[in-house]
C-alpha cells in the first residue's frame, strides 16, 4: 500500500516536473504562443510558415537568411501539400503556403483560403535513375523494357503523376506506360527513394527533387518535354500581418535573395523582383482611370507595404514622358491606341475595361441634343478633349470622322482640353452646352447633367490596357498590383464609375 | 528367459523414443518464434549496414535532432503517465460492473486504435476550431487561458494520449478480467468500502499490468505520427518529435538521417522497456 501511494504521488511530481521542463525551454517548449508575448520577446511577431517538406532543404536557409537580415521568425510548419492545405483551411491560422506545386495553390485561391501568389521556380518532368545509367535508359522505349522497374507517383495524388498522365494520354503513349509501371506511389520523394534503396530502376519524377539526391541522375526525354510544372509561394487570405507575410514572400522571390538559394538547389528559377525593404513601384495611368483605381492601389499599399507612385495624366503626356525616357513599372492607358505607341517598353498589355464615350448636356437638356448630328446646329458651344493629349480626344475624332460629322462639329468646338474632368467643370460652369466625355467623367453629376448615348458606333469605345515592363525591377510586384485591381471589390468600383468590365474572369486574370 | 530381457529392451527404447521426442517440439516451436525474431533483427541489421556510425553522429549532433529527441523524451512520457492515470480507473470499471452504455463506452475507447492516425489528427483540429455560434475551444484556450494548444507541444502530447491512452485501457481492462474479484469481495464482507477494496486489494495485484499499460502506452505514443503531423504540426525545434523528424528527413531524400534517426528511436525504445521491465520486476518481487 506504503509503495503503491509513493508511486502514485511520484508519478505525479514526474508528470508535473515534465510539463514544467516544456513549458519553460525557450526553443522546443516555447510558451510564447501567444502573439502578445512573442512580441515582447522580439518584437516582431513570427509568421507561420506551411511549407511543402519537399521545399525544406532550401526553405530553412532563406529562412535563416532572412532572420539574419531583419530580426523576423518565421516558424516553419512542414507536411505534405495536402495535409498543409487542409490545416490552413480548418485552422484559419497561418500566414504563408508553399506546395509541392501550383496545383494546390489554384485549389487553396478557388476556396478563397489565398490571396496573393508569387511564382517562385519551373520543375521538368524527367526520368531518375542510379548514376552512371546502369541500365542505360535513353528512350521512352527504354522505360518499356521487361528489365527496368518502374515507378511512377501516383497519377491522382501528386502533381507529377497527374502531368506525366496528361501529356501521354494526349500523345497516345499512357497505356504502355502504365502496363509497364511496377508500382505508384503517394509522392515524388518515395518514388526517388525507391531508386535510391535498389527497389527500381528507373522514376518519373520532377527534375528538382533530385538535388538532395547526389547518387542519382535523370534522363530528359522528348515525350515529357511539355512536362512543366510551377513552386509558387501563396499568402493567406487570413493573414493577420499581410505587410510582414508579403515582405518575406517578396524576399523568397526576389532573383537576388531567395531564387538565387532556389537557384543553387537545382530549381529553374523564375524572373523574380530585385531585392528591395520597401519597393517603389512606379505607375503611370490616364487621369480617367483614377477614381476607379485610387482606392485599390491605396488598399494595395497598406496590405503589401510598398509605395507606389501614381502619375494620372492624360495619356498623350504620359506617353512623351516615357517617350523621354521615365519608364514607369507599370503602364494603365486609356485606350490601347497609346499602349501602341509604346510597344518597346510594354510589350504584352491586358484589355481590361471599357469605357464609352456619351454627349453631355445640361439637366433636361435644353438644346435637345439627341446625337453626334445635332453638335454640328450652328451657335453651340462643344467641348471635346485634346486628340493629342489625351486618348479621349483621340476616341471623340475617331468618332466623329466614322459618324461623318468631324468638320462640321469643329467648328462649333470652343475648347480642347487634357482631361475629361476639366469638361465636366465647364459644363456646370455653363460656358458649354454639351461636351464630348467618357460616361466615367460623369460619375456624381447626375443632379446637373444628362448623358446621351452615342449609338450604332464601335469606335466610340475606348478600351483601358494595362502593361508591365518586363525590364522593370519589380515586375512581380506590378502583377500583383495588377491581381488586386482585376479583384471583384475593384471590379465594383469599375463599374461604380462607369466603366465596363472587360477582363473575363478574375481567376484568369489573377493566374497569370 | 529371453522374453523379459527383450520385455527390457523395449522399455528402454520407448523410454528414450519419449525422451527423443521433445526435440522436434522445441525445434518446430523455436523455429516458427525464430522467423519473426529474426526477422526484427535483420531489419536492423538492415538499418544499421545502410547507415554509418558517421551518419548517426552527425544526425544526432543537430541541434533539430537534439531538440525533437527531448520533446519526444518529455512527450511520450507524459502521455504515458497520464493514460495509466485514465486507463487504470476506467479498465477497472468496464472490467467489474455491468451498467447500462458499457458496450457503448467499451467500442467509444477502441475508436483511436482503430481510426486512421490521419483521421484522428483531422478530428483533433476540427475539435479545436470548430465555431459554435462565436466560440471556438482554440481561440478560448489561447485568447482567455492562455494556454494556445495547436501547433505547439500540448498538441503533440494530446494527439499522442488519445491513442495511447486507448491502448492502455484496453491492457488495463484485461488485466482487471484476469484478477478474481472474490479478493475484493471478500474485503467487502469484512468492512472495506469499494474504494477500500480497488486501492487495497485490487490495485496491488494489477501491478504488472500497470506497467505493461504504461509501456504499451509509451511505446505507442514514440511510434505515433499521422495525428501529430496534422494536430500539431511538424515545426522544427517546437513540434517536431522524432517520428516526424524521419518523416521530415525521408521527405527531402535524405535516407542516412532517416534511418539514422529510426535507430535512435530504437534505442531510446529498448532502453525505456527494459527499464519499465526492471521496475515492473522490482515491484513485484
Amino acid at each position: 500500500m506504503n509503495k503503491m501511494l509513493v508511486v502514485m504521488f511520484g508519478s505525479i511530481v514526474v508528470l508535473a516536473l515534465m510539463i514544467w521542463m516544456l513549458q519553460s525551454k525557450p526553443n522546443s517548449g516555447d510558451s510564447s504562443g501567444t502573439p502578445g508575448d512573442a512580441q515582447t520577446n522580439s518584437k516582431k511577431e513570427p509568421l507561420m510558415f506551411f511549407c511543402a517538406a519537399s521545399n525544406r532543404a532550401v526553405m530553412e536557409k532563406i529562412v535563416a537568411d532572412y532572420k539574419k537580415e531583419y530580426g523576423r521568425e518565421i516558424e516553419l510548419q512542414y507536411g505534405g501539400s495536402q495535409t498543409l492545405l487542409s490545416q490552413l483551411e480548418v485552422t484559419g491560422a497561418g500566414d504563408l503556403y508553399l506546395p509541392a506545386d501550383d496545383s494546390y495553390l489554384k485549389i487553396a485561391k478557388d476556396r478563397k483560403l489565398v490571396s496573393e501568389i508569387l511564382p517562385i521556380a519551373k520543375m521538368e518532368v524527367v526520368v531518375a535513375v542510379k548514376k552512371g545509367n546502369p541500365k542505360s535508359i535513353e528512350t521512352f522505349e527504354d522505360l518499356l523494357r521487361e528489365d527496368v522497374k518502374l515507378v511512377q507517383a501516383n497519377p491522382d495524388a501528386t502533381a507529377v503523376g497527374k502531368v506525366t498522365r496528361r501529356m501521354l494520354t494526349e500523345s497516345g503513349q499512357w497505356d504502355s506506360l502504365d502496363k509497364s509501371t511496377t508500382a505508384y506511389r503517394t509522392t515524388v520523394t518515395e518514388a526517388a527513394n525507391d531508386l535510391l534503396v535498389g527497389a527500381a530502376d528507373a522514376a518519373i519524377v520532377y527534375d528538382a527533387v533530385l538535388h538532395t539526391y547526389p547518387d542519382l541522375e535523370f534522363v530528359t526525354l522528348p515525350e515529357f518535354a511539355a512536362g512543366t510544372s510551377q513552386v509558387a509561394l501563396g499568402v493567406a487570405r487570413q493573414t493577420r500581418q499581410p505587410s510582414a507575410a508579403l515582405h518575406f514572400s517578396r524576399y523568397v522571390t526576389a532573383r537576388d535573395r531567395g531564387l538565387a538559394n532556389y537557384a543553387k538547389h537545382g530549381f529553374q528559377v523564375e524572373q523574380g523582383d530585385i531585392w528591395s525593404e520597401t519597393p517603389e513601384l512606379n505607375l503611370f495611368a490616364g487621369s480617367m482611370l483614377r477614381p476607379a483605381i485610387e482606392d485599390t492601389v491605396k488598399q494595395f499599399e497598406a496590405r503589401e507595404g510598398v509605395r507606389v507612385n501614381t502619375v494620372y495624366n492624360g495619356c498623350g503626356i504620359l506617353v512623351a514622358q516615357m517617350k523621354a525616357g521615365q519608364v514607369p513599372d507599370a503602364y494603365f492607358a486609356c485606350d490601347t491606341e497609346f499602349m501602341e505607341q509604346v510597344p518597346d517598353l510594354f510589350p504584352e498589355p491586358t484589355d481590361v475595361s471599357q469605357n464609352e464615350l456619351v454627349i453631355i448636356v445640361k439637366k433636361g437638356n435644353p438644346k435637345q441634343i439627341a446625337g453626334l448630328r445635332d453638335l454640328t446646329k450652328e451657335g453651340l458651344r462643344v467641348g471635346i478633349g485634346h486628340e493629342k493629349q489625351c486618348a479621349m480626344g483621340w476616341v471623340t475624332q475617331n468618332t466623329f470622322r466614322e459618324g461623318g460629322v468631324q468638320q462640321e462639329v469643329m467648328e462649333n468646338v470652343t475648347v480642347q482640353t487634357p482631361t475629361g474632368d476639366m469638361l465636366v467643370n465647364q459644363m456646370r460652369a455653363g460656358s458649354l452646352d454639351a461636351a464630348v466625355v467618357y460616361l466615367s467623367n460623369t460619375a456624381g453629376s447626375g443632379d446637373f447633367l444628362d448623358a446621351i448615348r452615342i449609338q450604332g458606333l464601335d469606335c466610340s469605345v475606348a478600351t483601358q490596357p494595362y502593361a508591365i515592363t518586363p525590364d522593370s525591377p519589380n515586375a512581380l510586384t506590378a502583377s500583383r498590383l495588377f491581381a488586386q485591381i482585376c479583384s471583384t471589390d475593384s471590379q465594383d468600383s469599375f463599374m461604380a464609375e462607369g466603366f465596363r468590365w472587360k477582363l473575363e474572369t478574375e481567376s484568369s486574370a489573377d493566374n497569370d | 528367459m529371453t522374453d523379459p530381457i527383450a520385455k527390457q529392451q523395449i522399455e528402454t527404447r520407448t523410454k528414450l523414443k519419449r525422451r527423443r521426442s521433445d526435440l522436434p517440439f522445441f525445434l518446430v516451436m523455436s523455429g516458427i518464434s525464430s522467423c519473426f525474431v529474426l526477422l526484427i533483427v535483420l531489419l536492423l541489421a538492415a538499418d544499421l549496414m545502410f547507415t554509418s556510425f558517421e551518419d548517426f553522429r552527425a544526425a544526432v549532433m543537430k541541434p533539430a535532432i537534439q531538440s525533437a529527441f527531448r520533446l519526444t523524451i518529455l512527450s511520450c512520457t507524459i502521455a504515458a503517465l497520464l493514460s495509466i492515470w485514465v486507463a487504470t480507473p476506467l479498465g477497472y470499471l468496464l472490467s467489474r460492473y455491468r451498467f447500462p452504455g458499457r458496450l457503448l463506452i467499451d467500442t467509444i475507447v477502441d475508436i483511436p486504435i482503430v481510426l486512421p492516425p490521419l483521421v484522428l489528427g483531422l478530428s483533433l483540429l476540427i475539435l479545436f476550431h470548430l465555431p459554435i455560434g462565436n466560440w471556438e475551444l482554440e481561440a478560448w484556450l489561447r485568447d482567455d487561458v492562455g494556454f494556445p494548444v495547436t501547433y505547439r507541444w500540448p498538441a503533440v502530447i494530446l494527439a499522442q494520449f488519445s491513442v495511447s491512452c486507448a491502448f492502455a485501457v484496453r491492457t488495463m481492462r484485461v488485466t482487471f478480467d484476469q484478477i478474481n474479484p472474490r479478493a475484493e469481495d471478500v474485503a467487502r464482507t469484512l468492512g472495506c468500502t469499494r474504494g477500500q477494496a480497488f486501492l487495497q486489494i485490487a490495485l496491488p495485484q494489477s501491478w504488472r499490468g500497470m506497467i505493461a499499460a504504461t509501456t504499451i502506452a509509451w511505446a505507442r505514443a514514440l511510434g505515433e505520427f499521422g495525428p501529430i503531423l496534422v494536430f500539431a504540426g511538424a515545426t522544427r525545434m517546437r513540434t517536431e518529435v522524432l517520428s516526424t523528424t524521419v518523416f521530415l528527413e525521408l521527405s527531402i531524400g535524405q535516407l542516412n538521417a532517416a534511418v539514422a534517426v529510426s535507430l535512435l528511436m530504437v534505442a531510446m525504445a529498448v532502453v525505456v522497456l527494459v527499464v519499465l521491465r526492471v521496475l515492473g520486476t522490482g515491484l513485484t518481487s
